[in-house]
């Protein structure tokens, strides 16, 4: 859900903003101790920026008729870990910022906010819990990618409410019934596509196991264990 | 998809231009539609930026508008919902749906064409930056930002890869399609995660190469990048100037207009 160029008036953009750059210094921070570590991870991390930013842009098939792309950030949260999702997060909006118009420059840091941050930090509190509760792998991958997806698009429109409340001025009751009507109008395509995000990413993350699963393994993302459980194979 | 602005922008006459001052024209047009109350600078600065990116920049006009239409979807269904649910004004036209009153008050109507206004004028700004000023260009000024090296060196290699993968994402699709992959919902859902999966490992693969050769270059995580010096021009600087000091103007006297 990007929120477009100029959508949010003067005060709301800027807290944002506010609210995003202490969270991307530390992505930052983040970024140079792993590539001073490891510099073979650079290389790496951009390879998979472009995976996210060409994911996001192939269109999902649609149900409604509407165009509805996949956020791709749920994957990258699994494999990364939030805070340097929420760097390439940025790079990737800034880009499709440029390139697609999607999203803009003003509105980056609610867009990153909702879509780099708030998103992948779901997909991945709830992979990992779902990890921990040993569910099924594709059934946690489904539910994590879904419902950051989710949680990616309830920000967006409390973004949109905040800015936006029902009587002009922001009371609670006004925030509440606007973030109701947003929240209504976009289910209406947010709902399937997040479950149709799901299924593809459970299903992405099947095929990544059948035929490479090493490289899972070698990211921290599975453990042995769990990769010949679902193969098949008896330890 | 297919229409990465990036190619446009390669081929526009203003490409050669100094980086700094489209970059300041288009910051300028940001802030200015964004903090603006009536709706006519913002559609005045969307004229402006539009006609130099037609008509100087000569960005195909058709495209343009198109481009222009593609992000309408959003504006306008979050301008239905502010037009319908804000303001406490008059009720200037009011029905039931469905026995649910539904109504359009005036100060919900202003607010609605205001925010649709600066959205227009925003991705104006937009466009006029990504249609004249390719990514390339835009490094060196990233450079000069003094942004931390590995966030420069990271959307460096982003960008370059950005191209790779959408070949290979568009000849994979074009594979699957041949072959029946998105013939009805079932099988779109598991073509996608099969083109999502091989472009993971194929991503993954590349990335090895890539260090690798880079390595034996001596990579030592800076690349050394020259920005090609364009002096500023006088005609340039006039124009920009007389176009920012008519939209302040403007501005300043349209601060308490209402069009409603």
């Amino acid at each position: 859900m990007h929120i477009m160029e100029g959508f949010l008036p003067t005060p709301w953009w800027q807290i944002w903003f506010a609210v995003y750059i202490p969270v991307i210094l530390y992505g930052i921070h983040k970024l140079n101790r792993l590539v001073k570590e490891k510099r073979e991870i650079l290389p790496l991390l951009a390879v998979a920026g472009a995976f996210v930013f060409v994911l996001s842009s192939l269109k999902l098939p649609s149900v409604t008729g509407s165009s509805s792309h996949p956020t791709g950030t749920g994957v990258a949260a699994i494999i990364f870990g939030p805070a340097i999702s929420a760097v390439l997060g940025t790079i990737v909006l800034l880009y499709q910022a440029l390139f697609l118009a999607h999203g803009g420059i003003t509105t980056m840091g609610a867009n990153v906010f909702s879509m780099g941050i708030v998103g992948p930090l779901v997909a991945y509190l709830v992979y990992k819990a779902g990890m921990k509760a040993k569910l099924n792998f594709y059934a946690v991958i489904f539910l994590a990618s879904a419902l950051g997806n989710w949680a990616t698009y309830v920000t967006t429109s409390m973004q949109l409410a905040l800015a936006f409340p029902a009587g002009g001025v922001l009371t609670f009751g006004g925030f509440l019934s606007s973030f109701g009507k947003f929240a209504a109008v976009f289910a209406i395509t947010q709902l399937p596509l997040a479950i149709m995000e799901g299924a593809v990413s459970a299903l992405l993350f099947k095929y990544v196991v059948n035929v490479k699963s090493e490289i899972l393994v070698e990211m921290k993302v599975i453990e042995d264990s769990v990769v010949r459980k679902l193969k098949g194979i008896s330890t | 998809m297919t229409n990465i602005l990036d190619d446009y922008a390669l081929m526009s006459p203003l490409r050669h231009r100094n980086n700094w001052l489209k970059l300041a024209i288009v910051l300028f047009g940001l802030l200015v539609g964004v903090s603006s109350t009536s709706p006519i600078t913002p559609f005045f600065i969307a004229l402006c930026m539009s006609f130099t990116t037609i008509v100087l920049g000569r960005a195909p006009f058709k495209l343009y508008l198109k481009l222009l239409l593609a992000p309408l979807g959003f504006a306008i269904t979050g301008v239905i919902i502010i037009a319908f649910f804000s303001g406490s004004g008059h009720e200037l036209l009011s029905f039931e749906l469905i026995g649910y009153p539904l109504s359009v008050k005036a100060d919900g109507l202003e607010l609605a064409l205001l925010v649709l206004s600066r959205s227009l004028s925003g991705m104006c700004c937009l466009y006029f930056l990504s249609l004249t000023t390719p990514m390339i260009e835009l490094f060196a000024v990233l450079k000069a930002t003094r942004l931390p090296e590995s966030v420069i060196e990271l959307s460096m290699l982003i960008y370059r890869y950005i191209f790779v993968f959408l070949d290979m994402a568009l000849s994979i699709r074009y594979a699957q399609t041949v072959r029946l992959g998105y013939s009805n919902f079932r099988r779109s859902i598991h073509s996608m995660g099969m083109l999502g999966s091989t472009l993971f490992i194929r991503t993954w693969e590349q990335g090895d190469k890539l260090f690798l050769a880079m390595n034996s270059r001596c990579y030592d995580g800076k690349m050394t990048l020259f920005e090609v010096h364009r002096p500023l021009r006088a005609t340039e600087l006039v124009l920009t100037f007389a176009y920012f000091l008519s939209t302040v103007i403007l501005f300043y006297f349209t601060k308490n207009i209402s069009i409603v």
